[in-house]
């Protein structure tokens, strides 16, 4: 019995109804049926390589590999008939021939494919009795990947990954036959931002990650689900300890947001965690302007003490902190100090979120698509940084929506972008001319190109770019089309927290405020101006990030009484009056919401050092000790409070957040439509805690051991989806609820001097939490400003030379490269090495001159 | 009655001076066909015509030509014509002979193979050490080109088609055809997946028709002369002429143009019977992929291969009398395969590793008793389970050797060393003849091979 949607075929006895054209591999699997495999990986083309997969289909001569067979009607497939099974057993003998015995000190060992598929289907003993195929072991391809050829099953998943996935090829087989070897060309590095997925996919232990090697035995690491704590794309992954400390982080599978992959700043960032610089009690300026110990009761008893009675304060959130975090914050604000001057845009400064809603092109501050959305988009508009540098996972997602599912891709910047390489058209706009350009798409080459579903993404960049105006000139494209857009805040908090309200003209759920309060701007400047008693800064360090880092610098000496939530004594933190040491990610209950509005789930695996707390739990106290007690004491608490107060969130169903999804899925989807947990719904079902392959304990008391968490298939994908959150519905805001923003001032056209400044945030950096990860630290490259080559040779420059780039009064002295960008326009990279760019980046221009 | 050869493709190259030059092949009938398929006929009569002629593949697997070009879809553009001059296997070099002597034949053949799928380009994949074959198919396109025969408008007609020449980098998996493809297109030369078959998403992913030189030289004869005179040769299922490339213990090795179907022991007669008078051992029918045969009462066509056992894949034919040593055979066969596996796939990459290690421990007396049986084995699980045919007929060169010899073997086992005097010269392939061998193949032989010849 079949139709158009379904086929019916028989493994090993059972029937099964499939959808046409899915592999047997999936389907069988589907069933309860594991084929063994190495190179086939369900987030890859099969490649049919490693032939460990294969199975006997009635009616067929040989067996066939089920990796790359696609299930048809009528189809009896058996898995377990003799020669199948000799199969499995010879190809396991053949990998072993040559294989070293290197087990009990192979970082893969206890987790090892090769090693249980052995167990499983292999032969007892080997009939090998010559000498093994040698190569120079543990070769280092990068500051971060080592590679042991020796060990490589040749499944082609790394060098798959590198091609198909991530489009740098830098790892390739080199020679042919029993010589066949992995290798990066020319011996140059693997010089790949998602090199470390490659050793998460890799069947054995070829590829190991140099931060993890020979630190610990998979049965020795406790695991919990996480979500990364950098960026906005909120890629979920596990974070894996061994005696307390964090030692891995891993890719978990959500085909809604990273499919199966991570970048490397979120794999490799993790040491920060267990810095011995963090913050471990709360400490208070003494007399002598030392720091000292206090204790919590003591450090809040004296911060509530300067926020009673009618203080002026201001109140400023970084973009790390919880959903959870957000609405404690934006709550002790508004209900409990009574301030409405509050805001959590500190690097993207004045970003005009609100305008997104304002425009039309969304409901909310925030996406109306799903990152999915963009791979069923017949157009997808490009507006934001650099996606490799700043939303690395975004920039894959991208990738294969172009590649793969032949979306348009339209960029338009003033720049060179990473994506320009696969991009349909490219728009190079004018030093500060992007609304502009954005205007006349439609009468330009690209405009063949424009068609629906369209998803519009912009996300802020820099200080030259008038934000607003491109905001509004996206709004009057997208108001012609069925379009969407892709809002793309830069931190894993940010979006949680305008959801929460932490914004000086947005209340929670998006509501406009009746009266705007004060942007980070003008919370800083009425500091500096000493008109603030108190600065409460949550995770905030206005000093390395705020893009004017004098004003920040005047502000913290403006006299206002400076209390600092923080993770190290930043500089920021340093010249506080009080600092109270926040919990990290690894430790703590919550979660982040994505930059498509998915909330996705933190579950803590360590203990936060010291007497460190969770931010919300600081504003828990400091609301009692002011006379409101919320009551909460879990994070079940603050969300039935959410749940109660904020429109939008209603919905949220947080035991959905860490449940699994149905299983086993029916088939992969995608897109708006079929996603069950995007309209606000929830994705509730059967199941456990965490995904299989995550463990809890060793992986022999639970019994999960096989496969363990290597083998991320297919619909385990699903497993830990999230929920988007809703939208609120039919309010939509007059565009006269405006703000007092006095964020990035437009260019001032044509009698301005100078050059249009863009600055932008590479994928490493020395922020604060990568520059305490030892893994990442040393990657960070040299400071330069790019400059297009006609207006170097005006200024006498070329490349390599110093430049002077003045701004405001300060000067820097940055490596001049010549770049494919607009004319009048320069590029600077934040915080490279030794230079923190945002003493230069107060002004929209900066001046350029040879340095004599 | 002594046997004759049926000079077809190669009746130019053994009955005219100089085949290789235009004037002399337009002299003799050169371009009329093809001329007459452009000018007059379409593609479908064309297509249909050859379907009929029932010509099937000469580069090995023997696909009948016609259903192949079927298909090629009709609404995509544009499509490509590649042709398969990879000849690796070792025993055969006819496609070298008749590339290198008459190669006009073959761009006569490509010009109507291209019309009638409607490829308007086509690449000439020339195995890389055919130094002579490539300067003279150069020479020919050159000369082809200025006469009008390439080009756009050929033959004054509205079809434009160019060819490319391409030269390999020595590797033999480069003449399977997906292979080949890679290859050409700049990567690794290794197999891609089927499906899409390369008829359908070919080179740069357009469809795409691969043929080997000899099945394509083979058409302007077809087209001059007609179907019923090409089906009077052969079988049903197996009709026309085919060049046998002979080698091994014969007296005279080189290459012969025999109907199909003709006796194996007929092909010995032609090459001069064996050296010395000795009766064959063992005979490898189409290329060392083709399992072993011990008899010469065969017909030699794709069926009657098949139904014994092994195939008549390429047309390259080594006889072996009493002095060969079967572990030697196998061995050489086995480190062929080690050599030119292309590693992608487990069973091909590990086990013909391993079938070398066995094997040369056997060969140096090193052998053990149970090696026999792991030899087997390990053939058992190749065979049928590599990603192409080159792994699994490396399972079946090593079988059939020891399968049929296991004498030898056990031989070698008990006395711990080779028991053979064998003349290492007279080993599979060693004489293996080119042109240039001046006297056996019938032809002229002076002045090939220097460069100034290469001119028409
Ligand atoms: C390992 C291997 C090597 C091959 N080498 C050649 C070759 O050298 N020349 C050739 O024409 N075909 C070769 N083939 C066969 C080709 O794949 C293909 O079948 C042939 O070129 C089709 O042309 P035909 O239909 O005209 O025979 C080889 C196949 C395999 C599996
Ligand atoms: S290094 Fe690992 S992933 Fe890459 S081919 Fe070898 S076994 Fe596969
Ligand atoms: S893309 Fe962003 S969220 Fe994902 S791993 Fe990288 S930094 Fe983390
Ligand atoms: S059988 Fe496998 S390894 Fe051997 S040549 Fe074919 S694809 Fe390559
Ligand atoms: S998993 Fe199917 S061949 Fe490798």
């Amino acid at each position: 019995m079949s139709d158009n949607d379904s086929v019916t075929l028989t493994i090993n006895g059972r029937e099964v109804a499939a959808e046409p054209g899915r592999l047997l591999i999936d389907v069988a699997e589907e069933l309860g049926v594991f084929v063994p495999r190495f190179c086939y990986h369900p987030g890859m083309k099969p490649v049919a390589v490693c032939r460990m997969c294969l199975v006997q289909i009635e009616g067929q001569r040989k067996l066939q590999p089920a990796c790359s067979t696609p299930v048809a009607d009528g189809m009896v497939v058996n898995t377990q008939e003799a020669g199948a099974v000799d199969a499995q057993e010879g190809m396991l003998e053949f990998l072993l021939i040559n294989h070293p015995l290197d087990c009990p000190i192979c970082d893969r060992g206890g987790e090892c494919p090769l090693q249980d598929q052995t167990y499983k289907h292999g032969p007892g003993s080997s009939r090998y009795v010559e000498p093994k195929r040698t190569y120079e072991k543990a070769l280092e391809i990068s500051d971060l990947v080592v590679l042991d050829r020796e060990r490589c099953v040749l499944c082609w998943r790394c060098v798959r990954f590198s091609d198909e996935i991530a489009g740098d090829a830098f790892i390739q087989l080199v020679d042919r036959g029993p010589g066949t070897q992995i290798l990066t060309f020319n011996d140059e590095p693997f010089d790949s931002y998602f090199s470390g997925n490659t050793i998460q996919i890799c069947p054995v232990g070829a590829l190991t990650s140099k931060p993890y090697r020979f630190v610990a035995r998979p049965w020795d690491l406790k695991s919990a689900p996480s979500v990364c704590s950098y960026c906005s794309v909120g890629c979920p992954i596990t974070n894996e300890s061994r005696d307390e400390k964090l030692v891995r982080c891993q890719a978990l599978p959500n085909e809604n947001v990273n499919d199966f992959w991570i970048c490397d700043k979120g794999r490799f960032g993790y040491h920060y965690v267990d810095s011995d610089e963090r913050l471990t009690a709360p400490l208070e300026r003494g007399a002598n302007d030392e720091f000292q110990d206090v204790s919590w009761d003591h450090a809040l008893e004296r911060v509530a003490a300067k926020l009673r009675d009618g203080a002026r304060v201001g109140v400023i959130a970084g973009g790390h902190l919880t959903t959870e975090d957000a609405w404690a914050i934006g709550k002790l604000a508004k209900n409990v100090i009574g301030t409405r001057d509050v805001d959590s845009r500190v690097a993207d400064a004045g970003a005009p979120y609100a305008d997104v809603m304002i425009s039309g092109l969304s409901p909310a501050a925030g996406s109306s698509a799903t990152i999915n959305d963009l791979a069923t988009a017949r157009t997808i508009v490009w507006m934001g940084p650099d996606p490799k540098e700043a939303l690395p996972v975004l920039y894959l997602k991208l990738r294969g929506a172009v590649l793969d599912h032949n979306a348009k891709l339209i960029v338009v910047s003033p720049r060179r972008l990473s994506l320009d390489g696969f991009a349909t058209h490219v728009v190079r706009s004018e030093a500060g001319g992007e609304a502009r350009a954005v205007d006349e798409l439609m009468s330009s080459p690209a405009a063949d190109d424009i068609g629906d579903p369209m998803v519009i993404c912009w996300g802020p960049s820099s200080p030259g770019r008038d934000d607003a105006g491109v905001v509004a000139a996206l709004g009057r494209l997208g108001a012609a089309r069925d379009a969407k857009v892709l809002m793309c805040p830069p931190h894993s908090g940010s979006q949680g927290l305008l959801d929460m309200g932490v914004h000086p003209s947005l209340d929670a759920g998006h509501e406009t405020a009746a009266e705007p309060g004060r942007d980070t701007r003008a919370i800083l400047q009425a500091a500096a101006d000493g008109r603030l008693d108190v600065l409460l800064l949550f995770g905030a360090d206005v000093i390395a990030d705020f893009p004017d880092a004098d004003l920040a610098g005047r502000a913290l000496g403006g006299g206002a009484h400076v209390v600092t939530v923080e993770l190290f004594p930043t500089e920021t933190a340093t010249r506080s009056d009080v600092l109270l040491p926040s919990a990290a990610f690894a430790e703590r209950e919550g979660t982040f919401t994505n930059l498509e509005r998915r909330i996705q789930k933190l579950e803590p695996l360590l203990e936060a050092p010291g007497v460190a707390r969770e931010p919300w739990r600081i504003c828990v106290a400091l609301a009692r000790l002011l006379g409101d007690d919320w009551g909460w004491h879990s994070f079940v608490d603050v969300w039935n409070d959410i749940r109660s107060n904020v429109r939008t969130h209603t919905e949220v169903d947080i035991d959905a957040l860490s449940a699994r999804g149905p299983t086993p899925a029916p088939q992969y989807e995608s897109g708006y439509e079929k996603d069950p947990s995007h309209s606000g719904g929830v994705v509730a079902g059967p199941g456990g805690q965490y995904p299989k392959g995550y463990r809890s304990g060793t992986p022999f008391q639970t019994g999960q051991n096989w496969p363990l968490s290597w083998e991320l298939r297919g619909f385990e994908a699903r497993q830990r989806p999230g929920i988007v959150a809703g939208t609120p519905n039919g309010a939509r805001p007059s565009p006269s609820g405006s703000t007092t923003s006095t964020g990035s001032a437009a260019p001032d056209g044509e009698s301005a001097d100078g050059f249009v400044l863009y600055a932008g945030r590479m994928i490493y950096d020395e922020g604060t939490m990568i520059s305490k990860s030892t893994a990442l630290r040393h990657i960070a490259r040299r400071p330069f400003v790019e400059l297009n080559e006609e207006d170097a040779k005006e200024l006498e420059l070329s490349e390599g030379d110093e430049a002077v780039v003045r701004a405001n009064g300060t000067e820097a002295r940055l490596e001049v490269r010549l770049a494919d960008i607009a004319r009048g326009a320069v590029f600077i990279p934040y915080d490279q090495k030794g230079f923190r760019a945002n003493t230069l980046t107060s002004a929209p221009r900066v001046t350029l001159a040879r340095d004599l | 009655m002594a046997v004759s050869q049926a000079l077809v493709v190669r009746k130019r190259l053994v009955e005219v001076d100089e085949p290789w030059k235009l004037d002399i092949y337009e002299n003799t009938g050169g371009y009329a066909a093809a001329r007459e398929v452009v000018t007059t006929s379409s593609p479908e009569d064309t297509l249909e015509e050859v379907k009929a002629s029932g010509l099937r593949g000469r580069g090995g697997a023997g696909f009948p030509t016609g259903m192949k070009w079927s298909f090629v879809p009709k609404d995509i553009f544009p499509k490509y014509l590649v042709i398969n001059h990879d000849e690796g296997e070792p025993g055969t070099f006819k496609d070298r002979e008749m590339f290198e002597l008459d190669p006009h034949q073959l761009l006569e053949g490509m010009i109507i193979a291209a019309f009638a799928v409607g490829a308007s380009k086509a690449f000439i994949y020339c195995r890389g050490e055919f130094a002579l074959g490539s300067r003279r198919m150069d020479q020919a396109i050159r000369s082809a080109y200025e006469k009008g025969y390439l080009g756009s408008g050929i033959f004054g007609s509205s079809f434009d088609f160019d060819v490319v020449l391409h030269r390999g980098a020595g590797a033999y998996i480069c003449g399977e055809e997906s292979a080949l493809l890679d290859s050409l297109e700049g990567h690794r030369g290794q197999p891609r997946l089927k499906p899409p078959f390369p008829a359908v998403k070919g080179l740069y992913g357009q469809p795409t028709v691969v043929n080997n030189t000899e099945t394509l030289s083979t058409l302007p004869h077809i087209f001059n002369h007609g179907i019923d005179w090409f089906r009077k040769w052969g079988s049903e299922k197996s009709p026309g002429v085919k060049v046998f490339s002979v080698s091994g213990h014969v007296n005279n090795p080189g290459n012969y143009e025999v109907p199909l179907g003709t006796k194996l022991s007929d092909v010995l007669e032609l090459a001069g019977g064996m050296l010395d008078g000795n009766a064959p051992k063992a005979v490898i029918p189409g290329g060392i992929s083709a399992p072993l045969l011990t008899i010469t009462d065969i017909a030699m066509d794709f069926e009657t291969l098949q139904a014994a056992g092994t195939m008549l894949g390429s047309g390259g034919i080594v006889f072996m009398d009493h002095t060969t040593c079967m572990v030697r055979n196998a061995l050489i066969a086995a480190e062929f395969y080690e050599h030119e596996s292309c590693g992608k796939c487990t069973p091909c990459r590990e086990g013909t590793w391993w079938q070398v290690k066995v094997l040369e421990r056997i060969e140096h007396g090193e052998g053990r008793q149970e090696d026999l049986d792991l030899l087997l084995d390990m053939c058992e699980r190749m065979d049928g389970r590599c990603f192409c045919p080159l792994g699994d007929t490396a399972a079946w060169a090593v079988r059939s050797n020891l399968q049929l010899f296991r004498e030898d073997f056990q031989a070698h086992i008990d006395e711990g060393r080779c028991t053979y005097e064998t003349d290492h010269r007279t080993l599979v392939g060693a004489r293996a003849i080119g042109p240039g061998d001046a006297g056996v193949t019938p032809q002229p032989s002076e002045g090939i091979g220097s460069d100034s010849e290469a001119s028409s």
